[in-house]
């Protein structure tokens, strides 16, 4: 057995699994195996008790508006305590897409229903008539700028409030709501954004920084991922580097970039 | 009108000869041409035709290219979009490609592939006599939004098609929801029993009931969604399908038989490709038949004995190497090519090449939902794969992921290269493109190794 070892949970694999996010499930596990960490992913699904306590890493993924309304009772049920003390305790979660807005105040839909959310975040959206579409790119603050990429496709807008900050400056795209020029959210350990494609595997320095922050808070500060084996990137960076290259070369309104 | 229309059929037959002349196989232009002079030049040239609509998101091509066969061989004279150029511009092409200079019809009837973005159109130039839906998938999410989306335009497609006799697979909750939608009369058709032993792992695209949102519950899968569901909360189930594939006989590498019974009446029937998913296939197009009132031993027949299209498992040799093109666009219908492959038994290679154009789905992230992992299970079958097109680098990371020793992933940069490769090779191979890598693909083909005209 190793010596390390996370457990990840996936919530709501079969209702929210609409555009590949199960890769950055594939991703996270792979990249722990490579270094010989020990990884354990649960899915729980509608009707499963949520006991937060058992896991170091959280993954919500984006999902169909009408599968949405399946889980948000289910969540409120079953899972909303967990989650706001799994973030309180600085748990690691990425959201993606639909996760990302469940986890904020609430979802307002341009003729003006409002469906409120988990508020785990501080931050809404509103939905638009315009989908926000196409690749894109992003600074990663958190990665010291680090470019991310990936493929964004909502109608979402989605507004941040002081409670959390942007994960970084959208590079080219529409990003949270294509008007402030900002991208995702970053509160305490919790990673929220627009990012499919899946994002995980094209810039593994992003999944990385999951894990690594999972494994400091699970045992302590002095733990690198540098002390782990070496891991070959270069299909992950050539992939990343690609698309990097086309959407510079991109005008910014090119819906084709 | 005459005039207007006179003009548009003269300027999109020349404008097909000119792109045939200059080494051009047909594109969007013709059609386009034409409906830029005579926006409803369909709906002139369609009026005396009786059409046969299919459409739905996997296996459209496939099930026209067996309708085609069962029409000539019952003597139907028909004209066809077979060329894969399925959007209105190329359906308007084929008509004028049809007609006389006048507008006048040449033949009686019209086989139209078309996809369910494109059908919403469709159906306010052409009266439809028959629409086949073949199933509902994810697809191309980019481009057409979510599956109840799909859905929805083939709603709209239907009432814009009051007169015709509407054929749909019970076995696809979603596409048999549209019986409770629409007035058509409604044939149903299915498979009766599970056709894989073991089949890849797969989400389902529909696991909750389309009427209350309760989860469905199985008698039994046969791929994807497929199968015999019934919803315990509200009732809603799989309608019991008047045409079926009553029994599945086998199923290998190379072909399906199946018995077919339609309304008690019951063929053997052999289908020539292999898949579960040709087995759907053939009995729609016996469903057809059948709505047309067409004989059903020449339906069953054409089922062994039709020209698949290229990209639909076509085999052709590159150098000393068997190929089969297998084009792929979305996780179910890439999944059912891994169903196939995870049962080849000889050792061979594997190419994928992976566009984001417009056509091919912008949007590449499905290939996280293909169970490419099963790839990795069969290394000692799989002498390398290749990977080439636009995104290579993604689906070369894909297969990686998926557990494939990065050193039997090979990049090319072109498909020449790519070609060169294979044609070296004396295994069988397996190309599996999207569409317009396909496209690419085929054209280099036919000039390097002298397959003429794919598209005719
Ligand atoms: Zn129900």
């Amino acid at each position: 057995m190793s010596e390390y070892s996370l457990n990840v949970c996936h919530l709501y694999p079969d209702v929210l699994n609409l555009y590949g996010d199960t890769g950055n499930i594939i991703c996270l596990q792979d990249r722990m195996k490579w270094r010989g960490i020990g990884c354990e992913v649960d899915g729980l699904s509608v009707g499963d008790k949520l006991n937060a306590g058992d896991y170091d890493i959280f993954f919500i993924g984006g999902g169909q508006d009408f599968e949405q309304e399946v889980l948000l009772k289910d969540a409120d049920e079953n899972k909303k305590d967990d989650i706001f003390s799994a973030i309180d305790d600085e748990k690691v979660f990425l959201a993606i897409c639909g996760g990302y807005q469940i986890l904020g105040k609430y979802y307002k839909t341009w003729d003006g229903k409002q469906y409120d959310f988990l508020g785990a975040l501080d931050l809404y959206t509103e939905g638009s008539e315009t989908r926000m579409i196409g690749n894109y790119m992003y600074e990663c603050d958190p990665l010291d700028g680090e470019v991310i990429v990936g493929f964004e496709n909502h109608s979402g807008k989605t507004f941040l409030g002081d409670g959390c900050t942007p994960i970084g400056k959208v590079l080219r795209g529409s990003g949270n709501n294509g008007e402030d020029g900002m991208e995702g959210c970053h509160y305490k350990n919790v990673f929220g954004c627009y990012t499919h494609g899946p994002c995980l595997p094209k810039n593994p320095k992003f999944c990385d920084l999951l894990i690594e922050t999972a494994l400091k808070r699970k045992y302590g500060d002095a733990i690198s991922l540098e002390d782990f084996p070496a891991v070959d990137d270069t299909f992950e960076k050539n992939a990343h580097d690609y698309m990097v290259k086309r959407l510079s070369k991109a005008n910014a309104d090119d819906p084709s970039r | 009108m005459k005039v207007r229309a006179f003009t548009a059929i003269t300027a999109c037959k020349f404008t097909r000869w000119f792109l045939r002349v200059i080494g051009r196989g047909a594109t969007q232009m013709p059609g386009r041409v034409a409906t830029k002079i005579y926006p409803d030049i369909l709906g002139y040239l369609a009026k005396d035709v009786r059409t046969v609509v299919v459409t739905g998101t996997n296996g459209k091509t496939t099930t026209a290219r067996m309708i085609s066969k069962t029409l000539s061989d019952c003597g139907v004279s028909f004209l066809a979009n077979k060329s894969g150029a399925n959007l209105l511009n190329g359906i308007t092409a084929e008509f004028i490609a049809n007609c006389t200079p006048t507008g006048k019809p040449k033949k009686e009837a019209a086989l139209i592939e078309s996809d369910e973005a494109a059908f919403k159109k469709v159906g306010k130039y052409v009266d439809p006599e028959l629409v086949l839906v073949t199933n509902v998938f994810r697809d191309q999410l980019d481009r057409y939004g979510e599956v109840t989306h799909t859905l929805n335009n083939i709603k709209i497609g239907i009432e814009n098609s009051p007169h015709a006799t509407v054929c749909l697979n019970a076995d696809c909750s979603l596409t048999a929801s549209l019986a409770e939608e629409v007035d058509n009369k409604i044939i149903f058709y299915g498979v009766n029993e599970p056709i894989y032993k073991k089949r890849v792992k797969e989400e389902s695209d529909a696991p909750y009931c389309i009427h209350c949102k309760y989860e469905y519950e199985y008698e039994y899968i046969t791929y994807g969604h497929l199968g015999k569901y019934h919803c315990p909360h509200c009732g809603y189930s799989r309608p019991d399908p008047e045409v079926a594939a009553s029994k599945v006989i086998v199923s290998d590498a190379e072909h399906s038989e199946i018995e077919i019974d339609a309304a008690g009446e019951k063929f053997k029937a052999l289908i020539n490709l292999p898949g579960g998913y040709n087995i759907y296939n053939g009995v729609s197009a016996v469903t057809v038949a059948y709505a047309l009132g067409l004989d059903l031993k020449k339906a069953v027949s054409a089922l062994s004995s039709f020209e698949c299209g290229f990209g639909r498992m076509e085999k052709f040799m590159i150098g000393k190497a068997e190929t089969r093109m297998i084009l792929i666009k979305n996780p179910a219908g890439c999944n059912q090519v891994l169903n196939f492959l995870s049962n080849v038994n000889e050792k061979s290679i594997f190419a994928v090449c992976l566009n984001d154009n417009y056509a091919d789905g912008r949007d590449i992230s499905w290939i996280w939902d293909v169970d490419f992992e099963v790839l990795a299970e069969m290394a000692d079958k799989l002498e390398y794969i290749c990977v080439s097109g636009i995104r290579a680098y993604e689906i070369g990371m894909r297969f990686k992921y998926a557990g494939i020793d990065p050193d039997k992933i090979k990049v090319f940069k072109d498909y020449d290269k790519l070609l060169d490769a294979i044609s070296e090779q004396d295994m069988p191979v397996y190309i599996m493109p999207t569409y317009t890598a396909m496209m690419d693909l085929r054209a280099l083909v036919s000039k390097r190794f002298g397959y003429k005209n794919f598209w005719e």
